[in-house]
């Protein structure tokens, strides 16, 4: 039991956190381990799939343990809490403006420290578009490490599927790629467009059909996307000696 | 040759005095030619002769005459007795009575017919006691000595000696140092003492052990044994630690004298400074026991920190940790992350997920011990773990592990189960108010504990409540999420929330021999990338992670208390002084009386426990005898939790082999010139038969000056004071 002295002085204590806290970055309340934390750029199309978050959230909490956060919150690249975004989704159709060398800066420390970016081209035309834009962009942000093809074992495609298959609304590339440093990839960059499988409208439907596998398709498009959340929370862990003999037995079967 | 001479040494050159002689006879002529005029002949010649007579005397004087007496003289030899009175000459001859040094003792002064009177008599005898080093006896003292002290070496003996001696007499069983025969070297009769066939032992000889073993990897100790009488019998070589056996192996002793070595091998599974005993049963008929037993100590130190974490949910904290983790190539990590939970549905056959089953069971029975550490990562156990997996992991705390929690929404399911083993285990209990918060980020602060603990030197300059480091936690960005709880009182806050109520956020405590720690927070990652926001790096993030690991699996380098032994061995019987240095508490807040430390002896009797403060703030001293060998223990106790710490104190016939060595003997005396004879009548002849050559004779002569006594120079006065009173007299001035 509370007593009321101590009642009082903890509530006026929260009080006073709550007014002195807010004076200081951070992404505020309410804020579970998982959110999208979608980057709003210059030019271009940044927001072509804007209710994907919704159903790829439901999927998510219904298949795994991973507290999220259904609404995505978007974000630049010069807000101070880009840092503590958990998950940045960067998504277009078209070429975008160049980001400034204060952007590359500081989107390079925030990925070679620790940040993760899923990037995402909704058309699939490789060399065209967003496409080109974007990987002329990493090259500047990160000139040391390659954009490259994921390998089959890589932990994103076992992270909690096992994942055979690599399509999205499109099914153009069949895999997925990424920029690795010391065994983490902070950068998974995907051409099917996954959030346009994703997306419902607000009746529940989905805004897009999916080419050419329909919702066969969808459904490797939801595994990819929890996948790589997963990937997103606990890196290499599906690395780990103890998950080989499982894995590879599942594998084979 | 006796007998007696005049000799003459002149002052001054004898041309000079023969000169000085001229010129006086000269002036003397002269003066009795004028005297003669006024006085007369008979009167001036009287005068002259006066004169005369005291100019002679003085001429004789400077020619220093001396009468030089001879006398024949002859010096005795002097002879030096060794007696070896180290630590084995206290072992019986034979018969269980009489001591080998009994035996000396009786050679020198007992019996009808004593070495020592007899040898005063024809040599200048000086007797030293021979251990460690010579000492001069006193005529007295050789009645009252007794046995003890480690041996001497013989050729450091003779030269500290300095050849004074003709020869030197060596009473000794043989357990003496030789190398080679000094320049100062006389020769030595070596008389030998003890019965080589009589003595009988078994001794632990020698061990080769290494200051240093790993933890879980197979250490190896060489052990030698010596045996003396023993021939054919099979015994075992016992290995225990602190009195628990390790291994044991069987040796055969297949001659007499016999030296075998043996290796034992143990696999040491757990950390910190082990106290190890090799045995050897006790054997009928043996001269020592004393020597059956070593003790020594091995540090065993981890290869790698072993940590089992289960993360509740996947999560950027998961991560970030798993990062930390990684990144110290010291750290064995295992992890499992509860990717789905019993009500989440899966929608895929088996084969096409990778989700492996958490192997609850195995983990926490067989191989919790494996681990140095367990960490929950806001793990909701109570779905996962039987209440007798909780009790393991509060056993295996108790018992010396390392236990960490870090917070979030589904700890303690969600803050339900209170009361469990988990919650007894944590520095922390649950508040009264709603369990977990994730409404407004909260700042954090150091607190005044946090400022001195070893977890919070992340950096060089934090030490010693630096404001650089308050200001470092101040500037943290806020976390989004933390859970409400109250820390108990055994616990230490290092970290508090800093807006409103002082929550706990990093809290550690003992439990047990073990160390709990609770982070009460899922956001502690924001602490890393709030660094790298800050263009600061995320290094101080992985080191408070690195030194929470290495505070919890009780790395010494960062125990509240560091506790300074002798580095040296300890022989029984020394007064021992032991230095103990808070590093976990700010001294200015721990009074005296809040410092304990108890020593107890091989016989678990509390000999000690008054502590001495040093001018160091927070430095101590206590000091205690170590009457005899064995393990002493040290408990310390302190407001950071309790440290123990043992000292292993050497007994002095540790290692001893005192079987007779009557072969060095042999040595010394072929290396010195002189003889290795048994006691007897012939002893005596053998050494006038070395000191012989040395006897002296010399011719002493005595010099007595004759000029230099009150008659010479009364006589030099008398003649010019007579002759100045008759030239008074006679009218002259």
């Amino acid at each position: 039991m509370i007593s009321r002295r101590k009642f009082i002085a903890r509530t006026l204590g929260n009080v006073a956190g709550w007014l002195i806290a807010g004076a200081r970055p951070s992404l505020g309340a309410l804020y579970p381990h998982f959110f999208f934390s979608q980057l709003k750029y210059r030019g271009g199309e940044w927001d072509p799939n804007p209710t994907y978050a919704g159903a790829v959230v439901e999927e998510l909490e219904l298949r795994t343990s991973i507290d999220a956060l259904r609404e995505r919150r978007v974000i630049e690249v010069s807000d101070p809490t880009l840092f503590y975004t958990p998950f940045l989704y960067m998504v277009g159709r078209y070429e975008f403006e160049p980001f400034t060398d204060t952007e590359r800066r500081i989107l390079k420390r925030f990925l070679t420290f620790g940040g993760f970016l899923l990037a995402e081209d909704t058309v699939g035309a490789g060399g065209f578009g967003f496409d080109r834009t974007f990987r002329r962009e990493i090259a500047q942000i990160l000139p040391e490490y390659p954009l490259e093809r994921l390998p089959p074992d890589h932990s994103v495609y076992q992270s909690f599927y096992l994942v055979g298959s690599i399509a999205g609304r499109l099914k153009t590339t069949p895999y997925l790629e990424g920029i690795t440093i010391n065994n983490w990839t902070p950068v998974i960059y995907s051409q099917n467009d996954l959030s346009g499988a994703w997306s419902k409208d607000k009746y529940g439907k989905w805004v897009h059909e999916c080419v050419p596998g329909g919702d066969l398709q969808r459904k490797v498009a939801f595994k990819i996307g929890i996948n790589i959340i997963v990937y997103s929370l606990t890196a290499d862990y599906k690395t780990d000696l103890i998950h080989h003999p499982f894995i590879k037995r599942r594998q084979n079967l | 040759m006796n007998g007696f001479a005049l000799t003459l040494s002149p002052v001054f050159p004898i041309g000079v005095i023969g000169l000085l002689l001229s010129l006086g006879l000269a002036a003397v002529g002269a003066l009795y030619r004028l005297n003669r005029e006024k006085l007369g002949k008979k009167r001036a010649l009287i005068l002259a002769m006066l004169r005369m007579a005291a100019v002679v005397l003085i001429l004789v004087c400077a020619l220093n005459p001396a009468r030089a007496v001879r006398q024949e003289q002859t010096v005795l030899p002097a002879v030096a007795v060794l007696v070896d009175m180290s630590a084995t000459m206290g072992q019986p001859v034979a018969d269980g009575k009489a001591t080998r040094l009994d035996q000396a003792r009786a050679l020198l002064s007992g019996g009808s017919s004593p070495l020592l009177p007899a040898l005063k008599e024809r040599f200048r005898v000086d007797v030293y006691g021979l251990a460690d080093a010579a000492r001069p006896l006193a005529a007295d003292e050789l009645a009252g000595l007794t046995a003890g002290g480690n041996k001497a070496d013989v050729g450091q003996a003779l030269t500290a000696l300095g050849g004074r001696h003709a020869a030197a007499l060596l009473l000794s069983d043989g357990n003496v140092g030789w190398r080679n025969a000094p320049a100062q070297a006389v020769p030595v009769i070596t008389v030998p003492m003890g019965n080589t066939a009589a003595y009988r032992d078994i001794l632990i000889k020698a061990i080769k052990a290494p200051s240093l073993a790993f933890r879980g990897r197979e250490a190896v100790i060489d052990v030698t044994i010596k045996s003396y009488g023993y021939a054919g019998l099979t015994l075992p070589v016992i290995l225990k630690d602190s009195g628990k056996l390790l291994t044991a192996k069987d040796v055969r002793l297949d001659a007499s004298p016999a030296e075998v070595t043996t290796s034992l091998t143990f696999i040491p599974d757990s950390v910190g400074r082990k106290n190890i005993t090799v045995t050897v049963p006790r054997q009928a008929g043996e001269n020592l026991t004393g020597n059956n037993a070593v003790d020594f100590s091995i540090k065993i130190i981890r290869d790698k920190t072993r940590i089992l974490m289960v993360s509740g949910t996947p999560s950027v904290n998961y991560r970030f940790m798993r990062r930390a983790f990684k990144s110290d190539p010291s750290i064995d990590l295992l992890s499992f992350v509860i990717l789905r939970t019993p009500s989440d549905i899966l929608n895929v056959p088996t084969h096409e997920q990778s989700l492996i089953p958490f192997p609850v069971e195995t983990l926490f029975t067989k191989e919790l011990a494996g681990f140095d550490l367990v960490i929950f990562d806001n793990f909701n156990y109570s779905l996962y773990l039987r209440p007798e997996y909780l009790e393991n992991l509060q056993q295996f705390v108790k018992e010396g592990g390392g236990f960490a929690v870090i917070g979030g929404p589904n700890l303690f399911n969600e803050g339900r189960d209170g009361m469990t083993p988990i919650a007894e285990l944590l520095p922390a209990r649950l508040g009264a108010e709603k369990f977990y918060r994730r409404d407004s980020p909260v700042g954090v602060r150091l607190s005044p504990s946090g400022a001195w603990h070893p977890i919070m030197q992340i950096r060089d300059e934090f030490k010693k409540d630096n404001p650089e480091q308050k200001r470092f936690w101040q500037e943290m960005p806020p976390l989004d999420g933390i859970n409400l709880m109250d820390a108990k009182r055994s616990a230490a806050v290092l970290i508090e929330s800093a807006d409103g109520i002082p929550w706990p956020i990093l809290t550690v405590s003992p439990h047990g021999n073990g160390r709990v720690l609770l982070l009460a927070t899922d956001y502690a990652w924001k602490w890393y990338m709030g660094m790298v926001a800050a263009e600061r790096g995320g290094q101080p993030y992985l080191r408070l992670f690195h030194r929470m690991v290495r505070w919890l699996a009780k790395d010494p380098d960062l125990d509240p208390v560091q506790i300074t032994l002798p580095e040296t061995g300890v022989v029984a019987g020394r007064e021992v002084d032991v230095r103990i240095a808070l590093q976990g508490e700010d001294p200015a807040g721990v009074p005296e009386t809040a410092i304990g430390a108890s020593v107890f002896d091989p016989a678990g009797v509390k000999i000690a426990s008054k502590l001495k403060p040093l001018p160091e703030a927070g430095a101590y001293q206590v000091g205690f005898p170590t009457k005899t060998e064995g393990i002493y223990r040290l408990m310390v106790e302190t407001p950071a939790g309790p440290q123990e710490a043992s000292l292993i104190v050497a007994g002095p016939q540790e290692r001893l082999d005192a079987a007779p060595d009557h072969d060095i003997l042999k040595k010394i005396a072929d290396a010195t010139g002189g003889k290795y004879t048994a006691p007897g009548d012939g002893l005596l002849r053998a050494i006038e038969e070395y000191t012989r050559k040395a006897e002296e004779r010399f011719v002493e002569e005595k010099r007595v000056p004759l000029w230099a006594n009150p008659v010479v120079m009364a006589a030099i006065l008398g003649f010019l004071s007579l002759e100045w009173f008759l030239r008074r007299r006679w009218g002259l001035s």
